[in-house]
């Protein structure tokens, strides 16, 4: 059985327990005891697992989630999902610290003088109607604002708004690729955007596109980059003025001129003209002039570079264009975004069969103009659903007032944000994880959405509520699933339900090319409108537009680039750093205009001079305004002043150094003809293993460093986390970190650094109590209830990754529940560290017992493993010689860290590009 | 000294230095209060370190090590040198070594009672510390003799036991005196505690053998205590730790230290307790020339070390060398520098040898310097070992530096009782040299 | 003979037991009593050497090899892999017999002494029978089960 039939007959399983309910934490006060027979679908020590959608944004990835005694306790992605593939990316895998966040909204909320009162369902539904009908009475409209929703969810909405008389407003989304849709809108009369199989295409060239951060679906894009990276002939051109996690993992990064954007993309159009592929003659008479020495100048790239990417870019069979991100959220992002379509068009890549879905969503145009309406009082009641408008809107709007004007402003929320602050009524909904439901993140893509627990609390579905409003006597589960027998069919249905999606036949329809209506728009282009310094603001995976700020998980895993966990900097290149006389931590002062900002600077390697980058959920509201032509936020700043406060801010920055300082992490060269043969002599005979010796395989090249791995990894294991102060101190209790190393030229490399289990371990004979010692399988084990908590075995260990308790880590209620009761909680005093998920080898290993067999390659996969969207983790058993991790590790790019201190570590690297 | 009379001499012997032990003035009571002030207040702040964990002192990832293995280092160093005065200056012969003996005897214990208390303040787990203990339980488990922290269990109780017989040993005929010139309840419990010893041919021919075999089993010690402390460290791969020289250079640094805390204590206790007689210039000349010796020995090993870092194409070596000079802690290192190489040439300068107050103050200096030597060593070496992701700073906390001025009062203290309970001098030995 | 013969300097003590010694008085026929150690009386009287080395060597040899019984046993009872080190690491295991070695040793020669010395003793600890600075001669002999 290989991993993915297991997880299938999981998936098979949990079918089964399709009709049944879930368990129930409510009324249990007893331990379950073995000698009553499970009931309610709780067998202790038995995982159950349920297939459905993340929603921590709306990409729409596969997850599964593990119920072990009735609570959640992990989330994994859903193996060969159409969206996400089988990977999850770290704001997935924090999504339960939303379902047990303890500030989660557990009642409908009232505002009173001071403060929110909490009041019953019924109330709060009887105030609704009552402002509703009141609403209509007197002619003021109602409204529905919504953060992007596709699926049922999205006909439920037009649903209560017919019977109710609501107006659905176009849906509000910080990342609304608003430009993008228009552009293709006039290009190819449909304003979607397309799917982009960056796989299938050899040269890639994204222009402020972050696929790998917050782009449409990163996790897709990630598992795409992986397959597309393992071939020879691909290569990724990222251009951007800034530096992202995107621009770190292209094999090339284009450094631009701020606005330069343009520029490359007609250079581009232009030089691709000679090539079979022409653009229309149209455009290219609309477009001005640019000679390659404009070009140069304008991008800034020099010719040198320029001439790679075209050259690049003629010879290649399916060259790829994406353009986003902050290549559009500035001026003139309207021209940038219908260049990359002309060029996705002549290419044949503007495939709208499996168009992302953002049909329901406006732009920030649309929040201005909602503002306007709030401002004239014609507005009853306004329904605000999972999204977060005051947090995104310019204070020129002056939304949080506005949002006093209507007669009722009605919240769906899960946790308090700045939105529900200003509203009357807020309605707590419940997480995914307790609710029914469906999505369309592409069309004809269809996930499930299926509790897995019962509510935790008080709360109700979108869906339910809006069912109830609505006047309807059935409960929402009722009504999906009629919907969805009508839709799909009963034997359809049985599939969507084991396995979480449903991939629906693809309409045929072709989009058709015409850039008649582009012509304005191109021939409007001014290439010399270039900047020279600025302030940027970046998505950041982390928090995705500043919506998952609240998990604290994801202020523990550090941000990738930076390494920064907690607290908020603005990146600072190096030569402004120098001239500034500015070290990290020490706060410096952005303004322009009476805008202004006070934030400590971390010096970032990679940015030229004048570039500062600060992250969307760093900065409140929308500063820089939105671009009137496309209602997208402006994400630049031109020429902002810089200057230092002289105000020191210790910032959490966990890396002690971004230079791999010539150790040899990474060696150069890697091949193992050009590798010096080190031989260790060897005083003592060498311990056998006989059947199993555990080790894994990390493919450098396949690393995006995106820290899925890492945050799998606390959730999985229990690992603590331990908050600001003790990140200052460097006492953060990660099990494995993704570090990131900077080249001279300001490339990166990111090496994921775990337990290397080594075959020698420097950590385990220094341990007076073998707390630390060697199993018969070849990992390096920690024994907690012997440890005394010397820690000489952390200072021992080359690789620094071994944690310290040093304190008792008490886990806020409820988030004690998403503990794995497969792992112990440890101790204060005693270390700990990466186990390889021996819980899961145990379990493997169990099962291979009553089979009588051994474990099979694929059938242990750790957390981490199992989480990387880009598969670059490989782990299994070095004595199966047929095993991958042992073809891998024997491969010419493999290679371990540090080799040259004998630890014969089971952890090897595969060298990445150059 | 007066030849005349030997009673005469023998009995101002008795008297002088059992006068020491007379009833203690305001000073001494303000000093010892001070000291137990300061124990009160290191023993509640380990206690406080207990109840909320390690995480009150300084420690972190990836400096695991810090201020109190720093302590316990330089504790077990000062011992060092009260063996090597009783011990093998015993075996050399040297006669100066009676006007310190006893000091510097009492010294190794006390100093050994404080260095033990830091591996087990330094514990994640305190309470369970006795799995560190070689004894048949029901977890069927040993401790792991592999482990450079069991030979420490093992050296240092050795070496506390090894210490205390060799001190009480030396101490039995003057205990007897003090049995015999006491009075009352006194006499009684040094009756008791000199176990009934009368000076007989009987006792005395054991006495010597006994007294040479335990000096010959010390002497060992004196190498192989710090050696294997030394160990600790050598043992590990951390650059900077991980070196061959460490044994020698611990031993000596520990030497140069213990004999600067010699001067440190035994040069007030001579103007204080009026023992000018018995603890002269020249008995502090000849330790001022051991303390010249060993740190000799101490600045060819920071050569040494640091020719090994220079020559050795060991980039992480190196790194730890350059970054101990010009790093984070670079000001320490340059102190050490300066209180244990530069300092001590001086003392080829007769005049300085023999200006007290010049060595007092010099002493004090060595003293601060073999401390952040310690420090120096583990701190720097931690911050900056192989993964430059995980380099990083330590400072101490308010509540180490607590528990090492505790360090400092308990040493105090129970030398402050030792002066008053017990004969601060040979007196059988003074007695034996006056003839 | 019954008074105790008492000197006040260790030369005159010397030259009296010269004097006995030719008289042909053995060092068992005499209970010396000295306020300080002259090494010259046990030439004087030809004192043989005593039990206390077979003391040393035995109690040394046990800590020898009781250290290293000790660490083989613990590590046979149950080996566990620590570092890729074989089970029996002899030169740690050297280490901890050689501390053990001197332990027991100093242990060993300090349990000899008290016995061989016949301390403590009760009789001695409650009534003084020392001569105070003096040095003194006594006849007659030194009691005790193990006198030699």
């Amino acid at each position: 059985m290989d991993r993915r039939k297991f997880l299938q007959t999981a998936g098979i399983v949990s079918g089964t327990v399709f009709m049944g309910s879930c368990g129930s934490e409510r009324d249990q006060n007893k331990l379950i005891s073995y000698l009553v027979p499970p009931e309610d679908g709780v067998t202790p020590g038995k995982a159950l697992w349920y297939a459905t959608t993340c929603t921590e944004c709306t990409a729409g990835c596969g997850a599964m989630v593990r119920v072990r005694e009735g609570r959640p306790v992990k989330i994994e992605g859903i193996p060969e999902h159409p969206v996400s593939r089988g990977g999850l990316c770290m704001r997935g895998q924090s999504s339960l610290w939303r379902l047990y966040h303890p500030e989660r909204i557990k009642t409908p909320l009232l505002r009173q003088e001071g403060g929110f009162l909490e009041i019953s369902w019924e109330e709060a539904l009887g105030r609704i109607r009552e402002n509703l009908d009141v609403a209509r009475s007197e002619g003021r409209r109602s409204v529905y604002l919504a953060g992007r929703t596709t699926g049922s969810l999205s006909e439920m909405i037009d649903l209560f708004g017919e019977t109710a008389g609501v107006e659905r407003l176009p849906e509000f989304e910080y990342f609304s690729h608003a430009a993008l849709r228009r552009s293709y809108g006039a290009l190819f009369g449909r304003e979607e955007i397309p799917h982009f199989p960056i796989d299938e295409a050899d040269v890639l060239l994204t222009v402020g596109a972050d696929l790998l951060e917050t782009f449409l679906s990163p996790v897709d894009f990630a598992a795409r980059y992986s397959e597309a990276v393992s071939r020879e002939n691909f290569r990724w051109f990222h251009a951007e003025p800034h530096m992202s996690l995107t621009g770190a993992n292209a094999h090339r990064r284009l450094i631009l001129k701020p606005g330069g954007e343009a520029a490359l993309l007609a250079h581009l159009l232009r030089t691709s003209a000679s090539g079979g592929r022409k653009p229309p003659r149209a455009v290219l008479d609309s477009l001005p002039e640019l000679s390659p020495q404009d070009a140069a100048d304008a991008t800034g790239l020099g010719e040198k570079s320029l001439r790679e990417l075209t050259e690049a870019w003629a010879g290649a069979k399916r060259p790829m264009v994406i353009a986003g991100g902050v290549s559009v959220g500035q001026r003139g992002g309207e021209a940038v975004s219908l260049l990359a379509g002309l060029l996705q068009g002549m290419h044949g890549w503007a495939d709208f069969s499996r168009a992302e879905n953002y049909g329901n969503v406006g732009n920030a145009n649309d929040l201005a103009k909602l503002s306007d309406r709030l401002a004239t009082g014609g507005i009853g009641v306004i329904f605000i659903s999972r999204t977060n408008p005051v947090y995104h809107a310019p204070d020129d709007l002056h939304l949080s007032a506005r949002l006093r004007q209507p007669d009722l402003a009605v919240g769906f929320a899960d946790l308090p944000d700045e939105t529900t602050r200003e509203l009357d009524l807020i309605l707590p909904v419940s997480h995914t994880y307790e609710s029914w439901g469906d999505t369309e993140p592409r069309r004809g893509i269809r996930t499930l959405i299926r509790p897995a627990v019962q509510p935790l609390y008080d709360t109700r579905s979108e869906g339910g509520i809006l069912l109830e409003l609505a006047g309807k006597g059935e409960s929402y589960r009722d009504w999906l699933f009629s919907r969805w027998s009508g839709r799909f069919g009963e034997k359809a249905l049985g599939e969507f339900a084991s396995r979480g999606y449903l991939v629906e036949e693809a309409p045929g329809e072709k989009a058709q090319f015409d850039p008649a209506d582009a012509i304005d728009v191109l021939k409007r282009i001014d290439f010399a409108q270039t900047a020279g310094p600025g302030l940027w603001i970046t998505p950041s995976i982390r928090a995705f537009d500043g919506r998952s700020r609240p998990l604290k998980l994801l202020s523990e895993v550090p941000d990738p680039l930076t390494t920064i966990s907690y607290g908020r900097w603005v990146s600072v290149p190096e030569a402004d750093a120098k001239r500034l006389k500015i070290r990290d931590g020490e706060e410096v002062r952005l303004s322009s205009g009476d805008w202004s900002v006070e934030l400590p600077a971390r010096i970032q390697p990679g940015l030229l001079k004048g570039r500062f980058t600060v992250h969307r959920e760093h900065l409140h509201r929308a500063p820089f305004g939105i671009d009137p032509d496309t209602g997208e936020f402006i994400v630049r700043l031109d020429g902002p002043r810089v200057e230092k406060t002289g105000v020191k801010r210790p910032l959490a920055v966990l890396a002690g150094s971004t230079s791999r300082q010539g150790r040899g992490i990474i060696p150069d060269p890697v091949h193992r003809e050009a590798k010096k043969e080190e031989v260790h002599a060897r005083l003592y005979p060498e311990h056998e293993h006989p059947e199993y010796r555990w080790a894994m395989a990390v493919d450098l090249r396949r690393c995006i460093g995106c820290g899925a791995c890492a945050a799998a990894c606390y959730v999985e294991n229990n690992v603590p986390v331990t908050g600001q102060k003790d990140h200052l101190k460097g006492r953060e209790m990660s099990w494995l970190r993704i570090e990131p190393y900077y080249r001279d030229d300001g490339a990166v490399e990111f090496v994921p650094m775990l337990c290397q289990h080594c075959h020698f371990a420097p950590c385990e004979p220094v341990c007076p109590v073998y707390a630390a010692y060697h199993n018969p399988q070849g990992l390096n084990v920690q024994v907690y209830n012997r440890c005394v908590g010397t820690r000489y075995c952390s200072n021992n260990c080359p690789y620094k990754v071994r944690r310290f308790n040093w304190w008792p880590h008490k886990a806020e209620e409820p988030l004690r529940r998403m503990h794995n009761p497969d792992v112990p909680v440890r101790a204060r005093g005693v270390m700990e560290k990466c186990t390889f998920c021996i819980q899961r080898i145990r379990a493997a290993g169990d099962a291979a017992k009553d089979e009588g067999r051994k474990i099979r390659d694929g059938e242990v996969m750790p957390a981490c493993a199992q989480s990387c969207p880009t598969s670059a983790i490989v782990f299994g058993n070095l004595k199966d010689l047929e095993a991958k991790v042992t073809r891998l590790s024997k491969a010419d790019r493999a290679y371990r860290i540090f080799d040259v201190l004998g630890t014969e570590s089971s952890v090897y690297y595969l060298k990445g590009q150059e | 000294m007066n030849k005349t009379d030997p009673i005469e001499a023998r009995e101002r012997f008795e008297s002088d230095v059992l006068s020491v032990m007379g009833r203690p003035g305001f000073r001494y009571f303000a000093a010892l209060g001070f000291c137990a002030f300061l124990v009160t207040l290191g023993f509640g702040l380990w206690g406080w370190q207990i109840f909320r964990g390690v995480g009150v002192a300084g420690i972190s990832h990836p400096v695991g090590w810090g201020v109190y293995i720093t302590n316990f280092v330089f504790w077990v160093g000062i011992a060092h040198s009260g063996t090597l005065i009783s011990a093998v200056l015993f075996l050399f012969r040297a006669k100066f070594r009676t006007s310190f003996n006893r000091a510097a005897e009492a010294m190794t214990v006390f100093a050994l009672m404080v260095a033990g208390l830091f591996p087990l303040i330094h514990l994640g787990r305190v309470w369970i510390f006795y799995y560190l203990l070689p004894y048949p339980n029901q977890r069927l488990l040993w401790p792991n003799f592999r482990s450079p922290l069991i030979w420490d269990v093992f050296a240092v109780t050795t070496y506390m036991i090894v210490s205390l017989v060799f001190f009480y040993v030396g101490m039995i005929p003057d205990l007897a005196v003090a049995r015999r010139r006491l009075k009352g309840f006194a006499s009684r419990i040094f009756a008791i505690l000199s176990l009934g010893w009368n000076g007989s041919l009987g006792q005395w021919r054991h006495y010597n053998k006994l007294y040479i075999f335990l000096a010959a089993f010390a002497t060992p010690l004196v190498a192989s205590v710090h050696s294997i402390v030394s160990w600790d460290f050598a043992v590990s791969i951390v650059p900077g730790w991980h070196t061959t020289i460490f044994a020698p250079y611990f031993v000596a640094g520990a030497i140069l230290s213990g004999t600067a805390m010699v001067i440190t204590l035994v040069w007030p206790m001579q103007r204080i307790l009026k023992l000018e007689n018995y603890i002269t210039t020249d008995h502090f000349e000849a330790i001022a020339k051991i303390l010249l010796l060993t740190s000799l020995i101490v600045s060819y090993s920071y050569i040494v070390e640091t020719g090994f870092a220079f020559y050795g194409e060991h980039p992480f070596e190196a790194e730890q060398f350059r970054y101990r000079s010009f790093g984070d802690y670079a000001v320490l290192y340059w102190v050490m520098i300066f209180c244990n190489s530069l300092l001590p040439l001086t003392l080829f300068v007769r005049r300085l040898r023999r200006s007290l107050p010049y060595l007092f103050v010099l002493s004090l200096l060595v003293n601060v310097g073999m401390w952040i030597e310690r420090f120096v060593i583990i701190v720097n070496s931690l911050a900056r070992d192989y993964d430059p992701y995980a380099w990083g700073t330590y400072t101490p906390s308010p509540v180490e530096i607590g528990i090492t001025l505790m360090s400092f009062g308990l040493f105090f203290l129970l030398y402050l009782i030792f002066l008053k309970v017990l004969p601060i001098l040979s007196i059988t030995e003074l007695k034996e040299h006056h003839g | 003979m019954n008074e105790p013969l008492l000197f006040d300097n260790s030369d005159d003590f010397l030259r009296a037991l010269r004097q006995l010694k030719e008289e042909g008085k053995t060092w068992r026929e005499l209970r010396l009593h000295m306020p300080f150690n002259v090494p010259e009386v046990e030439e004087i009287l030809e004192v043989p050497a005593g039990g206390m080395r077979f003391f040393a060597v035995a109690g040394a040899l046990a800590g020898f090899l009781g250290g290293f019984a000790l660490t083989i046993y613990t590590v046979l009872d149950w080996p566990i892999i620590v570092g890729g080190k074989p089970i029996v690491s002899v030169p740690p295991f050297l280490l901890i017999a050689y501390i053990l070695t001197i332990l027991f040793g100093s242990l060993a020669v300090f349990g000899g002494f008290l016995l061989l010395a016949r301390m403590p003793s009760v009789r001695e600890i409650r009534e003084c029978r020392d001569f105070g600075n003096h040095f003194a001669i006594l006849p007659g002999e030194e009691e005790g089960p193990w006198k030699q």
